[in-house]
């Protein structure tokens, strides 16, 4: 076998082909997990986007959510570790006291602020852009001043969500094994992700709330004479969503880190807006996208940490990693323009909804 | 029509409200005929690091001469620099700190720009000149700065010093045989001197150890300093890709996430700039120490030397021999560094004092 490999490996050109295919195994255990860990923020922000968009709502204030919320998690966990005292954390996830009130505050404001959005954009009728931008600058400008203020307090340190540790026997499982550990050795936020994409994927495409909810982006008008209470339907899509994204908020400051940071989404709800598209604002498409675009990062620190050895190395190690930074993006254009079939917007996306009035 | 017109004002006095809290800040009592300003280094005041202890020093420095407590700006990106140096300069502030390498263009400018307005850069060294006293982005540094911008010193430091004496204790610590440091960036010469060190002291004490250096990015000035996610990330694949147990960090922010990779992977973590078991108590369990540069001090002592008039325009170095950098106590893991380790430390930094001991290789600098 190691023979014919390094026979293969010694075809110019061609061989190099083959080393990155046997680099890609060998690092995969690795790439995988990492991969699976950088696109559960993403993965939540686009759940949220194609929560929103289905039900014919355009969301692009997830980033502020996301920030919102992630400072909102923090700060409440300070805040009850403060009154309550850390706790003793559980062995598996380490949930504490603290830490479960802390998601709760978190989830609510994500819900709070997803509930301003539903009013701006459904009742009020405002341009649904413009009121997700401003949440975005809003969260950015609110969440960096109050971070500011509150560092010249002592707070509470806060502990975060402890990943699941898949044991040795189970990861090393021929096959299968690096899968099973790269879904489900995360914290409770990141499988919870896992099985959300799932559930969420089956209920709107063979539940009745998913075809109202498809319905309502599709063609409100029609959903409207068959009974469907549009508005009120929209309402409740867009605050659930709301909780999508602050597990996405929640995940950065409690369960990746333990603390807040100013800014600290960087962009991730912007890529997650890009999943969403890209994933063709299905669940499993978006998460499906938000891991194509963690693993061209996973595979590039693949590549910084340990180089593949011999000409592959060599010829890698010259690709810059900007273009694995840029990767994404390049993709996301190459959809967009459709070259790997189109991607179509709900119809009536982004169009607030009037009833015909009787009078 | 009020109803209608309610969201839209709610929605201007909520970016208003955003907007005033980013704006400069300041109080205190003043006798002093400096205004002190402060700019951070980019998207972060409070890093628990490079920038915040700065400005403590800064703050410490301002108390010491009577002056009010600095205003502070954080640039969100490299285009608010001169925006945000020329708003001091016309708001009437005389002393401007600027913190970090990237700064050092737009200080430079600055300084040429405003004879009358002192300026004091954090790492920007060397301030690089053509023969009239001009930014040069060319780096052929014709001129000399110190002559030519007379209102103009930068702060730096050999990190090269704290990051070998770290780096013998890594190689200490480290049963796998492999330690790792990971940089936000490779184009800032003092995140690469403080690796360049590293190794070099890790040699020092095991020659066939394996020091594994990774830059989280080679481009983004953010993604570098401000995010803690991926650098928890790439920590995380660094210790089960190569094996390394011990990590240090030259990451700001990111690295923060690097130390809390280790944390969880139960190896040992090497913070840096501060004492960083003070500065961030998260990663206390895996903290056994941190390469200082004593920024708050080299702040500190600066403005009260600006204020005296015996400041030196040009570059000021700190280093082992003027007690500009050291090594972080270790807080109760005293017991993982052996007498043998404490001896060869100790004469190192003896070395480095007297000059005996080189802590950089040639290319010092860069990546």
């Amino acid at each position: 076998m190691d023979a014919l490999l390094h026979a293969l490996n010694g075809i110019p050109v061609l061989g190099l082909v083959f080393q990155f295919v046997e680099y890609f195994i060998t690092s995969l255990p690795f790439t995988a997990h990492v991969a699976v860990q950088l696109a559960v923020p993403i993965c939540l922000a686009a759940l949220c986007g194609v929560m929103c968009e289905r039900s014919g709502v355009v969301n692009i204030g997830l980033e502020g959510i996301m920030l919102t919320c992630a400072f909102t998690g923090w700060f409440a966990g300070a805040v009850v570790t403060g009154v309550l005292g850390p706790g003793t954390p559980t062995p598996i996830f380490g949930f504490t006291v603290p830490l479960l009130l802390a998601l709760v505050a978190a989830i609510l404001a994500g819900m709070l602020l997803s509930l301003l959005h539903a009013w701006l954009s459904i009742s009020v009728r405002a341009d649904q852009i413009i009121s997700g931008a401003i949440i975005n600058i809003a969260a950015i400008g609110l969440t960096g001043y109050m971070n500011t203020l509150l560092s010249t307090q002592t707070l509470a340190a806060t502990s975060n969500f402890s990943a699941l540790r898949i044991p040795a026997a189970v990861a090393g499982f021929p096959v299968v094994g690096w899968l099973i550990n790269a879904l489900f050795g995360q914290g409770p936020i990141g499988i919870a992700t896992v099985l959300i994409v799932i559930i969420f994927q089956i209920l709107l495409f063979r539940s009745r709330w998913g075809l109202r909810t498809r319905s309502v982006g599709e063609h409100p008008r029609a959903a409207e004479t068959v009974g469907i209470d549009v508005i009120r339907l929209r309402y409740r899509n867009v605050v659930m969503s709301g909780a999508l994204a602050a597990l996405g908020g929640a995940y950065l400051s409690m369960e990746a880190t333990n603390a807040f940071q100013a800014g600290m989404t960087q962009g991730r709800g912007f890529i997650g807006l890009a999943a969403m598209i890209v994933g063709r604002w299905t669940p499993v498409g978006a998460f499906g996208a938000a891991l194509l675009f963690a693993s061209s990062q996973a595979i590039s620190q693949s590549i910084s940490v340990s180089p593949p050895p011999g000409d592959l190395g060599t010829l890698l190690s010259h690709v810059p990693t900007q273009f694995f930074d840029a990767l994404p993006y390049l993709i996301t254009i190459v959809v967009l323009a459709g070259l790997i079939g189109r991607s179509i917007a709900p119809a009536a996306d982004g169009r607030p909804y009037q009833r015909e009035s009787a009078s | 029509m009020v109803l209608a017109n309610l969201p839209r004002v709610a929605a201007i006095s909520l970016v208003a409200v955003a907007i005033a809290a980013c704006g400069p800040s300041s109080s205190g009592t003043a006798t002093s005929k400096w205004k002190i300003a402060l700019m951070s280094a980019t998207g972060t005041l409070l890093d628990h690091n490079f920038s915040q202890y700065s400005w403590e020093g800064a703050k410490k420095g301002a108390a010491d001469i009577g002056a009010k407590d600095p205003a502070t700006v954080v640039p969100k990106d490299s285009t608010d620099y001169d925006k945000d140096i020329q708003t001091f300069v016309d708001a009437g502030y005389n002393l401007i700190v600027t913190v970090a390498f990237d700064e050092g263009t737009a200080t430079t400018k600055a300084a040429k720009k405003n004879p009358n307005v002192t300026f004091i850069g954090v790492d920007q060294s060397p301030i690089c000149v053509d023969e009239q006293g001009n930014a040069d982005s060319t780096f052929a540094c014709k001129g000399d700065a110190s002559k030519l911008l007379p209102n103009y010193s930068s702060l730096w430091f050999e990190e090269d010093q704290p990051g070998y004496l770290v780096g013998m204790v890594a190689a200490s610590i480290s049963k796998t045989g492999v330690v790792a440091g990971v940089g936000g960036i490779n184009v800032i010469p003092p995140v690469v001197r403080y690796l360049q060190g590293f190794e070099l002291g890790a040699k020092s004490i095991n020659p066939n150890i394996k020091v594994e250096t990774s830059y989280v990015t080679t481009s983004d000035f953010t993604k570098a300093f401000n995010d803690p996610v991926a650098g928890k990330v790439l920590g995380a694949q660094l210790i089960s890709q190569t094996h390394a147990d011990v990590l240090f960090q030259v990451a700001g922010k990111t690295g923060n996430g690097v130390l809390d990779a280790a944390c969880a992977a139960n190896v040992f973590a090497i913070g840096v700039d501060v004492d960083q078991y003070l500065s961030y108590p998260n990663a206390d369990p895996c903290i056994v120490t941190s390469a200082e540069k004593h920024l708050s001090n080299a702040v500190e002592a600066a403005i009260k030397s600006v204020n005296a008039g015996t400041q030196k325009p040009g570059d000021s170095l700190f280093n082992a021999a003027n007690n500009g950098i050291g090594i972080s106590p270790f807080h109760g893991k005293d017991n993982l560094i052996s007498a043998d380790l404490q001896a060869k430390l100790a004469a190192a930094l003896k070395g480095m004092k007297d000059g005996s001991l080189k802590t950089c290789p040639a290319k010092c600098g860069q990546a």
